[in-house]
């Protein structure tokens, strides 16, 4: 079951993952055990993951960086939501993701 | 929609290795942990006393190691092997390992795994190894602990195993033929393929101490299988024979680009990887020793190493005739184990044949049926 997003929640990178910048790519390398669905995996993000990536600082609510991707990318407010939603869902089933509204 | 955002490749799928084929990009490096070794290997390039104080006090201490590796993930490294000596005996195993992975890099060990205890196995299944790789010296205590001259290796060495095997930590088991395990080479060929998680590879080419000790390598060419016996393990192995028919690219070949010739370094030397002794000695191969090719990082940045070393190898010539007659337009030097490295560690010189490895190449030549008029030995 994919795990539910909030708007009003603070989402945050896991500690238990590292994020590093090749070459212009985004490749998230898990420290621990558990993350993801395989060991021998590598995630990386497309250029709109990317920019979202970067804002998970656990500064702000999600609903908040929605607002600074509208400014961004100038494109429909659902749309953007829509988006935000999907890659956050995905980020939190893979656990490279953390909600630090849920404590 | 959210899959186009993200996405989960396995490592060698990774479309990142695209864009790094064409540049010469830090992919990964060796970091000899240690010198030292709990085993007293006949046939070791390396191993030192585990008690030795002298390569104790050499080694790089955690901020050293520390910040070597922060300057390798800089240039991009994503991969760490951790070697040795055994990289276990170090009392900081468990916080420079973790402080690897906390910088985001795969890091792969290679143990003899008679130090593998349940702390270990924790570790492990809680901070995953990229791989875990093993040699099986034999698989009879006798045939193992004639090799390694520690009573009591071969129980420990099952042992390590079977706790990281049961813990479903999966393990890569390789091996060194010798003389002292010829006889068992086709078991531990089986064993290998039975627990170990990957293909099963041998090396059969033992090659001589970075240290120079003079009666340690004897003892190493005393275990030196023969060529005849090195072509007999690769011919029970098809897939090996098969893989020496594809690396028979002769330089003069219709069609290939002539190599120049009086470089000695013909190999991707440089382009992608490096290594760090134990005691802080840079080069861009573990085996090359040579003090013109080496650069020390306790005096200086792996960045200076990286960037000042690789035009000098890459340019080292050699006009020698003994070099130009026998190994520079050698047709079938892709079947020779010589490089320059090597040639160093038995010579003393990187560019001088090594007859042994000669023999063994005309003897695979043999074997592949390559045209004899392509090629003759030389050396006398």
């Amino acid at each position: 079951m994919s795990p539910k997003i909030n708007l009003d929640h603070i989402y945050c990178q896991s500690p238990d993952v590292v994020s590093r910048e090749i070459e212009g790519t985004i490749v998230i390398i898990p420290i621990t055990a558990g993350i993801g669905d395989l060991e021998n995996e590598l995630f990386s993000l497309n250029d709109t993951g990317k920019v979202l990536w970067h804002k998970l600082d656990g500064t702000r609510t999600l609903k908040e960086i929605v607002i600074e991707l509208e400014d961004q990318f100038q494109s429909l407010p659902e749309i953007i939501e829509k988006d935000v939603v999907g890659l956050l869902t995905e980020l939190l089933k893979r656990q490279l993701i953390l909600d630090k509204s849920e404590g | 929609m959210a899959n186009a955002f993200v996405s989960n490749q396995s490592l060698p799928d990774f479309s990142l290795w695209e864009k790094l084929v064409d540049k010469r990009t830090l992919c990964s490096f060796e970091l000899e942990f240690t010198a030292r070794c709990n085993l007293n290997c006949r046939h070791c390039y390396i191993n030192l006393p585990a008690g030795d104080r002298k390569a104790r006090s050499n080694e790089l201490a955690f901020d050293q190691i520390s910040r070597i590796a922060d300057e390798a993930v800089s240039l991009g490294a994503i991969w760490c092997l951790l070697n040795g000596g055994e990289p276990l005996l170090r009392e900081d195993f468990f916080d420079i390992f973790t402080a690897l992975k906390k910088k985001g890099l795969l890091v792969t060990v290679f143990t003899n795994g008679t130090l593998i205890s349940d702390r270990h196995v924790q570790f492990f299944k809680h901070y995953p190894p990229r791989d875990i790789e093993m040699t099986v010296y034999g698989v009879t205590q006798t045939t193992y602990e004639r090799i390694t001259r520690r009573p009591g290796s071969y129980r420990a060495f099952r042992h390590g195993l079977d706790l990281l095997l049961s813990s479903g930590i999966q393990v890569t088991l390789k091996a060194m033929a010798m003389q002292s395990n010829y006889h068992e080479m086709a078991d531990i060929s089986r064993f290998c393929l039975q627990y170990g998680s990957r293909d099963y590879r041998f090396d059969p080419f033992l090659h001589l101490r970075y240290d120079n000790d003079a009666n340690r390598n004897r003892e190493i060419i005393a275990e030196r299988l023969s060529p005849e016996q090195i072509i007999t393990l690769e011919e029970s192995e098809p897939s090996r024979l098969e893989g020496l028919r594809h690396a028979r690219i002769f330089p003069g070949d219709p069609g290939s680009a002539k190599p120049d010739v009086y470089r000695i370094f013909g190999c991707g030397i440089g382009k992608e990887n490096c290594c760090v002794s134990s005691s802080g000695m840079f080069s861009f191969c573990s085996s090359l020793r040579h003090p013109d090719c080496v650069y020390d990082l306790k005096n200086g940045s792996l960045k200076e190493a990286w960037e000042i070393l690789f035009p000098k190898i890459r340019n080292m010539r050699s006009s020698r005739k003994v070099y130009i007659d026998n190994c520079a337009e050698c047709p079938i030097i892709n079947l020779c184990r010589w490089c320059p490295a090597l040639a160093h560690l038995e010579t003393g010189s990187l560019d001088l044949p090594v007859e042994y490895f000669c023999q063994t190449a005309h003897d695979r030549a043999k074997t592949l049926k390559v045209d004899q008029e392509l090629y003759k030995i030389k050396i006398s």
